[in-house]
């Protein structure tokens, strides 16, 4: 079933309908994506004037192009859509992406647009990704049909369903300049007149490549099969949502309690709940979570310590711990406390969370923060560990490959950096810790509130 | 309540079955229910209130009245005949009361109310609510849903779920609710969701818990 999808995510042969070497247009910034990613199957290029592009032949129409070619990305205007859905099912391609905006989500004549591309759909039984989509990424087969400048995206264990394209476009090119993680599959699904969340999730599900679901949905299209597929995959794998919008209310019974206070908020929390869905509500989340996990494994609970460089740090992270993440910060073992206790002045009592600065100014950034860290790492009430790092040319700039060690010594526990002090310090502690293996964070509650996410997917994933 | 299928009395014509149905209906599926005799005159009602036992609660009983403690038409906690039938000549004699007979029941007592429910979301399908009941599902509207069928773990989970959820545990003299009989009603108005397709939403409210065990004491089950 799910295997369906698979002449999107592995085509050994692309052609590209509407090509054009024109640059800064569609047609062309999609050739500039699919060679910066190193395809290495077929690529067949179409466009009424012929001639070549960059050196490749250009086939003139659909109907030139030879048979058994996996997937056509079409970027035409609308309304030429339904008729290259035709032609290009006439050459046995079954498996389509859909470019063009201007159905549906413009006006009434690009409903009837859509409508049309439906029946040539049913028609012709093709798969179709879209319409108004920048369409799909798929980094283990260094394919992608976005046509937004991306470059090469780096492969990675992240997947993403998105009824938006962003994901494809600018969220990825956000991804790939200023973070230092890759993905595995992206999909906007755009206008799903055929290929919807629960067929792409689906294909995620039994997808090795994919460690971890991030999704975005304004809708459901198939709403009880989208839960059902998710019930089964949050135990394997966590799946991360954002809804986005609210969809008409008011079309329950009236006269019942029950029915006024059916909101659709309400039901979709308890829906997703009975799914095994983590619901996020911070657009952020999806690349700061994604990030965490890319790297570090799915915490194995929600106890957590942190080491900081000022009381009102320790407070403050706590207090929000407590109360917003539903993340514990509880007390150490005996041993561990005690090892705390000899690395730092007498006059700091030291305890979870840890109190780091004194014994880190007595015996060196990085002496204080190896030791405290690995004290906690090693206690087993501790799921997670989060050094605030408090970096200054004038208190020392430590070697940080004891992050990195500490972080493969407990590989079973995610340690998630975040900073304070010197901007360009966070800088190039990220740029040395990310493509290491260890996630940092600019702002202090960003690493624990990703914490308070993953620890929910952990409780799911153990569900009974 | 007898035990019968509730299948005859659905329906006939009216939007939402009378409380008397209604109950019947829960009764089938397993939720436990007030006792109910429906009577159509004084001494019906006396009869009925003998056999079931004072103190007892009268009401009028028609399926087109769903507000009837604001319409004056339920008296609670009579406590012998004479009350009774005081009450009887307050409710037969209003004019809301519209010739559905008369409910005598059980005078179920407990400090503490829930809610819970059934609607069917355009999306999701049938789906089951769970919250403080009684004045506080208006006032506060801690609630909380999940599509149904439900599973044991979804009941328990909406039960831990709700802010008010101590409500349950034990407290003020009160025991700890009984889990297992509060998931089983649960688990039952998820079932008439799924098995009577006729059924557009199920209110009961309150669900009072007498001593540990919830007790549907009053239902409005609206059809399609």
């Amino acid at each position: 079933m799910a295997r369906k999808l698979d002449s999107f995510f592995e085509p050994r042969s692309v052609a590209v309908i509407g090509a054009t070497s024109v640059r800064h247009k569609s047609g062309n910034d999609i050739l500039l994506n699919i060679m910066a990613n190193n395809y290495s199957g077929e690529l067949y290029l179409v466009n009424p004037k012929g001639g070549d592009i960059m050196g490749k032949k250009v086939y003139s129409s659909i109907g030139d192009l030879p048979e058994g070619i996996d997937m056509a990305v079409i970027i035409l205007p609308a309304k030429l859509n339904s008729q290259a859905i035709r032609e290009c099912a006439a050459r046995g391609i079954n498996a389509i992406v859909l470019a063009a905006g201007g159905f549906s989500e413009v006006d009434e004549e690009g409903q009837l647009l859509q409508a049309e591309l439906e029946k040539a759909v049913k028609e012709t039984g093709v798969r179709v990704i879209g319409p108004n989509t920048s369409g799909m990424t798929s980094t283990p087969h260094n394919f992608t049909s976005s046509f937004f400048p991306l470059g090469w995206i780096p492969r990675g264990n992240i997947s993403y369903i998105a009824q938006t394209g962003n994901f494809a476009t600018h969220t990825m090119r956000y991804i790939t300049t200023g973070e230092n993680f890759g993905v595995a599959r992206v999909v906007g699904i755009g206008n799903k007149v055929d290929v919807d969340e629960s067929d792409v999730l689906e294909y995620y599900a039994s997808d090795p490549e994919t460690k971890a679901i991030f999704v975005y949905l304004e809708s459901f299209k198939s709403p009880k099969r989208f839960l059902e597929i998710a019930r089964e995959t949050t135990r394997r794998k966590p799946i991360i949502l954002l809804k986005g919008g609210s969809t008409d209310g008011g079309s329950h019974a009236a006269g019942a309690h029950t029915a006024a206070l059916a909101s659709d908020d309400r039901i979709i929390d308890g829906a997703l709940k009975q799914a095994g869905i983590t619901r996020i509500y911070k657009y952020s989340l999806l690349i700061l979570a994604a990030k965490a996990l890319s790297a570090m494994p799915l915490p194995r609970g929600n106890r957590v310590s942190f080491l900081a460089p000022s009381g009102a740090m320790l407070v403050a992270m706590t207090d929000m711990c407590q109360k917003y993440w539903n993340l514990e910060v509880p007390a150490l073992e005996e041993s561990s406390r005690r090892r705390l206790q000899e690395i730092s002045p007498p006059y700091i009592r030291m305890r979870n969370p840890v109190d780091i600065w004194a014994s880190a100014m007595v015996n060196g950034i990085e002496f204080g923060y190896r030791e405290g860290m690995e004290a906690v790492l090693k206690d087993p009430h501790i799921d997670a560990v989060v050094p605030i790092m408090m970096i200054t040319d004038e208190t020392g700039v430590p070697d940080l490959q004891f992050v990195v060690d500490l972080a493969r010594k407990y590989p079973e526990k995610p340690i998630y950096v975040t900073f304070s002090a010197e901007k360009k310090h966070m800088d190039a502690a990220k740029a040395f810790l990310e493509p290491r293996g260890v996630p940092t964070f600019p702002m202090i509650e960003e690493p624990l509130e990703v914490l308070s996410v993953l620890a929910q997917c952990r409780k799911y994933m153990d569900r009974p | 309540m007898t035990e019968t299928d509730g299948n005859s009395a659905l329906g006939q014509g009216s939007k939402t079955l009378s409380e008397f149905e209604s109950a019947r209906l829960l009764a089938g599926f397993g939720i436990p229910t007030a006792k109910g005799i429906l009577a159509q005159n004084l001494e019906e009602v006396k009869k009925a209130a003998e056999s079931i036992g004072y103190p007892v609660v009268l009401k009028a009983c028609s399926p087109e009245v769903s507000h009837k403690t604001e319409s004056g038409l339920v008296a609670v906690d009579l406590r012998n005949e004479a009350d009774l039938e005081l009450a009887f000549q307050k409710i037969s004699g209003s004019s809301a009361a519209k010739g559905g007979g008369f409910l005598v029941q059980e005078m179920i007592k407990g400090g503490r109310e829930l809610v819970m429910g059934m609607i069917r979301d355009p999306q999701f399908g049938p789906c089951v609510m769970f919250g403080l009941g009684g004045i506080f599902t208006e006032i506060l509207g801690d609630v909380t849903f999940r599509p149904a069928p439900l599973s044991e773990a979804d009941a328990a989970e909406m039960m831990r779920e709700i802010k008010g959820n101590k409500i349950l545990d034990a407290v003020r003299g009160m025991p700890a609710v009984d889990a297992d009989s509060l998931i089983q009603c649960l688990m039952a108005v998820g079932r008439i969701g799924m098995e009577r397709e006729e059924i557009e939403a199920i209110d009961v409210n309150p669900l009072i818990i007498q001593g540990s065990k919830p007790v549907a004491v009053d239902a409005l089950v609206i059809l399609k």
